[in-house]
């Protein structure tokens, strides 16, 4: 099989590719449009830290070198 | 190629000037060194996206990979650019896990994950050579292209380049970079289309390109290069560049940009989606040129025994195309690289400024952060464009050092970290010392030890080293802030 001149594994390599760059859109489009679930801004409680909040210029948590 | 095309160089210079004026006005947006660095964290869904587009594709995407596909064909679709599009669609699915963190850089990350502050200069300066070998890999790509097609002196179009690119990021950090960004993306992605339009119409169809190719070497549009890439091969390239969209220093930069974890969400997915069709058309490009130029009889130049490559796109541009389309696709290949380079300089400058000084340094004001950023961004530079008047190998083979050790190094270890909170923050520092320095012993032993490609050395070592440090850390006791 060809498509395009190419070899069928050749092909799907290509169209495996555009896929895998548009599987974020997908999701977004199916999840946050299509079903309207909102996107979270937060972390789940199980992954929070402390320490977050603005960023400071100086270093990330107030530490120097230890 | 010592001629000077006047249409080429005044379109270079006009584009020059272009961004320099972007540069003074972003000058007077950049009140802040939150400015500077991240757009003072408001950067909106639009820009943000073309930002990531612009800054992805660079002068590999287009040098070096149209020189790859000039030399073995379509393989590279599949051992780097797939791997690239699912780095970016991981990228998307944990944006909303680190977004939430509010971490600047990738060494604030890690330092965030494992409560250890000397994770930041650990980080920064693996990050620091990276960006700096890539900064050299942008100014030679860039300065190759436009000697071909100005007939300006490669030596002197180093300096030229690296000069006006340093000026405008000192003058406005991302803000600067970002809309000369949205600029060159729109530009980029216009104009290579045009180009492929062009050959294909040229070469009688996107068929028969393909078909000629083959009829050059069936092993042309073989997903292996007709057996010259073994599965262990093809994976370990795969992963080694999967794993830089989530370790590079810029994309952690513009993630921290943006404004929300929406926004962050949306520039990932968008962004996705046009470079994965954006890079389909620039390898069918570098198929069409391979075509073009054999079939117009057009050699490559040899170098000690070494073909040339990287030369591939810059003859078709210069021996093969009319001038009109030429100056199109000189506009595309000049943002694609252009946009890169702002981008990994002013990174390289936020790393010593964020990662290394101000871990030295946490009282520094705001004003003396800013005069570190802007003095480092000259610095960097100014020693990047030195190396890159005579660069150490293809810019290829600079690229996929750099995406070894810094796949090796982070991958595992940081992302480990960000989802599974119990972890010893000293097990993730270990394993990314480990992993890296295994990476850079693999890569330089001839890119394997034994059998073992490099990626898979690196990335092995930091992961058996963070299960290995975490049982050991556990029964020692102690605490992550307290290493000592």
């Amino acid at each position: 099989m060809t498509a395009f001149g190419l070899p069928g594994p050749m092909f799907w390599v290509f169209v495996a590719t555009i896929v895998a760059g548009s599987l974020g859109a997908l999701h977004f489009l199916i999840v946050h449009v299509a079903l309207g679930r909102p996107v979270v801004e937060t972390l789940p409680p199980a992954l929070a830290r402390e320490g977050q909040g603005a960023p400071g210029t100086g270093s990330a948590e107030g530490g120097g070198p230890e | 190629m010592s001629e000077v095309n006047p249409y080429y160089l005044g379109a270079f210079v006009t584009y020059l000037v272009v961004v320099l004026g972007i540069g003074v006005w972003a000058y007077r947006r950049t009140r802040s060194v939150l400015d500077f660095w991240v757009y003072g964290q408001s950067m909106g869904p639009g820009l943000a996206t073309w930002s990531l587009v612009a800054n992805f594709v660079s002068s590999v995407s287009v040098i070096g990979f149209i020189g790859v596909v000039y030399t073995e064909g379509y393989a590279l679709m599949g051992h780097t650019i797939l791997g690239l599009m699912l780095g970016l669609a991981a990228l998307y699915f944990v944006v909303g896990y680190v977004r939430p963190l509010n971490v600047l850089t990738f060494p604030d990350l890690m330092a965030r994950v494992t409560g250890i502050q000397a994770s930041r200069p650990l980080a920064g300066t693996i990050l620091l050579v990276s960006g700096w070998l890539y900064l050299v890999m942008q100014l030679a790509g860039a300065s190759l292209l436009v000697t071909a097609i100005t007939g300006v002196p490669y030596q002197q179009m180093v300096w030229v380049i690296a000069g006006v690119f340093i000026v405008y990021t000192v003058l406005g950090g991302l803000v600067s970079v970002a809309w000369t960004d949205l600029l060159q993306g729109v530009l980029m992605v216009t104009a290579v289309a045009v180009a492929l339009g062009f050959m294909i119409v040229d070469q009688g169809g996107l068929t028969s390109i393909n078909e000629s190719l083959t009829a050059l070497d069936p092993s042309r549009v073989s997903p292996t290069a007709g057996g010259a890439y073994t599965l262990l091969g093809i994976s370990a390239s795969f992963l080694a560049f999967f794993g830089t969209i989530l370790t590079e220093q810029d994309m952690l930069i513009r993630i921290a940009a943006t404004r929300d974890v929406r926004t962050a969400k949306i520039h990932v997915a968008a962004a996705g989606v046009i470079l994965s069709v954006l890079y389909t058309l620039l390898v069918l490009l570098g198929g069409a040129t391979t075509v073009a130029l054999v079939g117009a009889g057009i050699e490559l130049p040899v170098e000690g025994g070494r073909l040339i490559a990287d030369a591939a796109f810059p003859a078709l541009i210069t021996q093969y195309v009319p001038t009109g389309v030429g100056v199109v696709i000189i506009l595309a290949v000049m943002s694609a690289i252009l946009s890169t380079t702002d981008t990994r300089l002013h990174a390289v400058g936020m790393t010593v400024a964020r990662d290394l000084y101000s871990w030295l340094r946490p009282d520094a004001t705001e004003r003396r952060l800013m005069r570190v950023s802007r003095a480092s961004t000259i610095v960097l530079g100014l020693t990047a464009a030195a190396v890159a008047v005579d660069p150490p190998g293809t810019i290829y083979d600079l690229y996929a050092f750099r995406a070894v050790i810094i796949t090796s190094a982070f991958f595992i270890p940081v992302y480990a970290a960000v989802f599974w909170t119990a972890i010893d923050g000293r097990a993730v520092f270990g394993a990314v010392a480990g992993g890296g320095v295994m990476g850079l012993i693999a890569h330089a032993a001839g890119g394997a030890l034994g059998a073992v490609p490099s990626t898979f050395v690196g990335v092995g070592t930091a992961t058996l080293l963070l299960l290995a440090f975490h049982a050991a850390f556990r029964r020692i006791g102690g605490t992550p802030a307290d290493p000592r």
